[in-house]
């Protein structure tokens, strides 16, 4: 169970790197146009469809690893008072409501893509892009969400049921103090390294 | 005209989303007054049509058809152009050029509605009116005499055959959103904008363009539709009270159009005593009069470049269509 | 708890609604809803989930339509949404400039001219902050980037905690309200109000409510004063100028190239990360290890809003559809009160929203109703929208919901509750919520420059 859930959670890491870079390539593409429409005179006609497709791209293909990096938010100002078991039921009970969000997200994007298929459906943009391909990939993106949300209900039940709910507590409960703390000194130190 | 009476009988809601802002005439004049309130009143209350706009409902207008279709509104209304991702041929009733005056436009209109209903009502969706927005015509933010003028400039532009046209004029189109126009045209990221006279005079482009033109190079058709499940549902006498009701709106609406066309240019170049409709412009723009060769060259490039890049995106049916319905309005066919 | 208060009062006035307005309100129905969403928040359930599943109770109980049917071109919308773009693109900078040590410098040469000073280091995160909100567009990428580079400053130091986080907070609430900022964007987007105008008329009341700020640290620092520094020569003073170089030519990149006429305000967005990545490799510091972290990082906040502005706008859209706030503006509207009573309401009712709602989903639920009520009552668009900034960025930073606070929070080298966050960052919302009073007498203080430049 843990390797799977490892598994899983190393794909996501994949996906949110692909989203993280996709939004460097939004930036030049956006930089290019300016350039190209300010002194050259050519222009793509399509910069704004395919850059909110990048941004649909980049929010659904990392929505699963930010949950595996316990970063979507919650409010939890009382949970973390409650003793370990209790505070361990609850994360279990937070995932499986934010795993019936996510179903009903992914269903509602699969109709989305399905009606497009109907429709035949094209932007437009001058480039005529054919919806099916960026609803497409966001859909597979809430997809991969909801199977990380699977994986993690999966483990974090096992873990419950056989009485190890510190471990629950580390796998669901939110980055609060050690982790967080750690990337942001990470993220200076590299600043400071000559 | 919407009947004077309708017999008692159950209570019908119905669920309306037709302009993008609350605040355009389309909406304050013509619909608030028919579609909310002569409708409740001479059904005597037994119609209540809740109507919001597509701001309101947070929509960008694309996906209108869907709404419809789905059920979340009964009617829907939204600019043809704008829904030819779902349906690419609603383009075909309001490409650049085709229409010089609104007479055309009207009669297009009219020959091509069951045309295009054939399509839509796959979806489940029926079109029951068109009708125009006030004539789409190029402001400028430097002085301009005729549409060649326009040549190695930047125009914003939105929709395939304003795209083509533009092109074809020696213009770089370029697509922006219509809320970043405005800083667009002030600070000079492009130089030119299409739009409807009203609209743009609504959105004060006066302040920051100079020289706008008076030559309609399309009209913003848009469209009325209602779900047709829904519709056939309807009590009989329900449905032919609404069918009234959608005829006075489509009266309306053509008359508003006209009217709005000259008012908007009006109000955009300073003519106090015949700006009624939209605000006058504080700066007074200069009206640019469209020549012969204008309307000659728009001809052209419809024939030329417009139509079949319009048939290139919809297909060869398209063509067909096009030559068999509007071609003898028009008197340009595809393909010669 | 404010939000309970507030709330209460809300539903206070829907029932006054429903008394004299006619359209019936199910007040039972609203009680059992807050009941519920209460009840999610506090068992710590994500927010996103809790918006979500709040809008498909509200469907299933009001609705007579099948609004799932709708529901993927509802969350489609915003995800694809062109203007939306600026988001991660700010947060994007941001992180570059943080790992190329551009924020940290930042810091250091402000330190040097206001460590000694009452209130001394705490001073250094409003200054910096109001610097760095001049190049980034986002109050999260704000209060991410300077708090980390700021909180490592205070380990181990007698600084009020609280004081400290509060500082962080209120610093990154200036995020979108000095230009450029993501929620004019947006604002400009539903009421067709120019973004350039917006940016100017925000100057005069973001430096009020950096003064403020400055003010309250100061009235902080004499009551429990610190033992200062020592005081440095002015030639090493003058010296660390240097390293503010980079941020003012970043500043004058991203709202250069909207004045020139080069870019549109989200456009600009782009050049700021291109820029960011000259400025970390002129440092010599730019690496894939850097750009594959920064991509990383940005990805993951992108996704964190992303995921509460699905819940949001899902919410959002069945509110709508059971015209909730039409029913609510036009409610408001029709108020037999003077046009500033009925601002007062208004403004009353943003900030009871603000208490548990993201700014993102409050502009975009409450706008484009509220705008035309506001246009009627003759107040200024472009006022309107500065006063709006400043709600959500108030709504930021108001308990118990607000990104800003739980990025922090997040942060913390220390462990400690979040209400260490909420009780620090109030002197902070006092403050904020003084500037928008004194817009409200004189609305000159963010009309006025743009009257002289127009
Ligand atoms: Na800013
Ligand atoms: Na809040």
């Amino acid at each position: 169970m843990r390797g799977l859930r490892r598994g899983v959670a190393r794909l996501a890491a994949g996906m949110a790197y692909v989203a993280g870079w996709n939004y460097l390539a939004c930036a030049l593409f956006i930089t290019f146009d300016i350039l190209g429409r300010s002194f050259l005179g050519i222009s793509s006609s399509a910069t704004v469809e395919v850059t909110g497709y990048m941004l649909a791209g980049g929010i659904a293909w990392a929505l699963a690893h930010t949950l595996a990096q316990r970063a979507h938010i919650r409010v939890d100002v009382w949970v973390n008072r409650l003793p370990l078991r209790l505070r361990a039921v609850l994360h279990l009970l937070s995932l499986l409501l934010l795993g019936a969000f996510a179903a009903f997200c992914a269903w509602a994007a699969w109709s989305l893509v399905d009606e497009s298929i109907l429709f035949d459906a094209h932007d437009n943009s001058a480039l005529r892009v054919p919806l099916v391909l960026p609803q497409g990939i966001w859909a597979f993106g809430i997809f991969a969400f909801c199977a990380m949300i699977v994986v993690l209900a999966l483990d974090g039940a096992l873990a419950l049921l056989n009485g190890r709910p510190e471990e629950l507590d580390r796998l669901l409960g939110s980055r609060t103090i050690d982790d967080e703390a750690a990337e942001a000194l990470e993220a200076v130190e590299m600043a400071r390294k000559p | 005209q919407v009947p004077a009476s309708l017999p008692a009988g159950p209570k019908v809601s119905v669920v309306a989303v037709t302009q993008p802002l609350p605040t355009q005439p389309q909406y304050t004049r013509v619909d608030i007054p028919v579609l909310r309130e002569e409708v409740a009143q001479r059904s005597g209350g037994r119609i209540e049509v809740q109507l919001s706009t597509h701001a309101e409902r947070n929509l960008s207008g694309t996906e209108l058809v869907r709404l419809v279709r789905s059920g979340q509104a009964d009617i829907g209304a939204s600019t043809l152009s704008t829904l030819s991702g779902d349906v690419p041929i609603l383009d075909m009733v309001d490409l650049a050029g085709l229409a010089p005056e609104i007479g055309a436009a009207k009669r297009i209109a009219e020959a091509m509605l069951p045309v295009v209903n054939r399509d839509l009502e796959r979806f489940g969706a029926r079109l029951m009116v068109i009708y125009p927005f006030p004539a789409q015509v190029v402001f400028c933010r430097t002085p301009f005499a005729s549409l060649a003028d326009l040549r190695g400039r930047k125009v914003r532009t939105f929709g395939n055959s304003l795209v083509d046209l533009v092109t074809a004029l020696g213009a770089q189109p370029v697509s922006i959103g219509f809320p970043e126009v405005y800083s667009a045209l002030e600070r000079g990221v492009v130089d030119c904008a299409i739009t409807g006279s009203g609209s743009g005079v609504a959105a004060r482009w006066p302040e920051v363009t100079t020289h706008i033109s008076n030559l309609p190079v399309a009209w913003a058709l848009a469209g009325y539709m209602v779900n047709i499940a829904w519709w056939n549902r309807l009590d009989p006498q329900v449905r032919a009270f609404m069918e009234g009701a959608l005829r006075e709106i489509s009266n309306r609406q053509w008359e508003l159009g006209a009217a709005a066309t000259r008012d908007g240019i009006d109000c955009a170049i300073g003519k106090a005593d015949a700006c009624r409709i939209h605000s006058l412009a504080a700066r007074p723009m200069t009206e640019v009069p469209a020549t012969e060769a204008d309307r000659t060259a728009l001809r052209e490039i419809l024939e030329k470049t417009v139509l079949p890049g319009f048939v290139r995106r919809c297909g060869a049916r398209c063509g067909e269509v096009y030559n068999q319905t509007i071609a003898p309005i028009a008197g340009i066919r595809f393909g010669g | 708890m404010i939000a309970v208060a507030l709330m209460l009062v809300l539903l206070g006035v829907a029932v006054f609604a429903a008394a004299t307005g006619g359209q019936a309100v199910p007040v039972v129905e609203i009680l059992a809803l807050t009941g519920a969403f209460l009840v999610f928040f506090g068992a710590g359930v994500y927010v996103a989930a809790v918006l979500g599943l709040l809008g498909v109770l509200i469907g299933l109980a009001f609705s007579d339509r099948p609004w799932w049917a709708f529901a993927g071109q509802t969350l489609w919308g915003p995800s694809s949404n062109f203007v939306l773009v600026a988001v991660p693109l700010f947060l994007l900078m941001g992180e570059i400039l943080l790992r190329a040590g551009l924020s940290d410098r930042l810091y250091r040469a402000l330190n040097v001219w206001l460590n000694r000073l009452p209130g001394g280091l705490l001073h250094t995160n409003i200054v910096s902050c109001a610097v760095f909100s001049a190049i980034s567009g986002s109050s999260v990428a704000t209060a991410a980037t300077m708090g980390s580079v700021a909180l490592p400053y205070f380990n181990n130091s007698a600084y009020s905690q609280r004081m400290v986080l509060g500082s962080l907070a209120a610093g990154g609430a200036l995020g979108n309200l000095i230009p450029p900022g993501i929620t004019f964007i947006i604002y400009g987007l539903i009421t067709e109000t120019s973004v350039g105008a917006l940016y100017i008329a925000a100057l005069l009341p973001s430096i009020l409510v950096t003064g403020l700020f400055i003010l309250v640290i100061t009235v902080h620092g004499l009551r429990h004063p610190l033992p200062k520094p020592a005081p440095l020569p002015l030639a090493q003073k003058l010296r660390a100028l240097v390293d503010l170089v980079p941020t003012l030519l970043l500043m004058l990149l991203v709202l250069g190239s909207i004045y020139a006429g080069y870019a549109t305000p989200t456009e600009a967005a782009a050049l700021g990360v291109v820029g960011a990545a000259v400025f970390a490799a002129i440092e010599g510091k730019l690496s894939l290890r850097l750009l594959n972290a920064s991509a990383e990082a940005t990805a993951r906040n992108t996704a964190l809003l992303g995921l509460i502005i699905f819940g949001a706008y899902l919410l959002n859209y069945l509110l709508t559809t059971i015209n909730v706030p039409q029913a609510l503006a036009g409610f408001i509207g029709g108020l037999p009160l003077p046009p500033w009573a009925i601002m007062a309401a208004i403004l009353a009712l943003y900030l009871a929203l603000g208490t548990f709602m993201e700014g993102f989903s409050m502009i975009i639920t409450t706008v484009p109703v509220i705008f035309p009520v506001v246009q009627a009552l003759g107040y200024d668009p472009i006022w309107f929208g500065v006063i709006v900034t400043m709600l959500v960025e108030i709504a930021q930073i108001s308990p118990p919901d607000g990104t800003v606070m739980y990025v922090l929070q997040g942060m913390r080298p220390r462990p400690g509750p979040i209400t260490d966050v909420f009780a620090g960052v109030m002197p902070f919302l006092g403050a904020y919520l003084l500037a928008v009073v004194l817009m409200m007498i004189w609305p000159d203080i963010a009309l006025w420059l743009p009257r002289v430049m127009g």
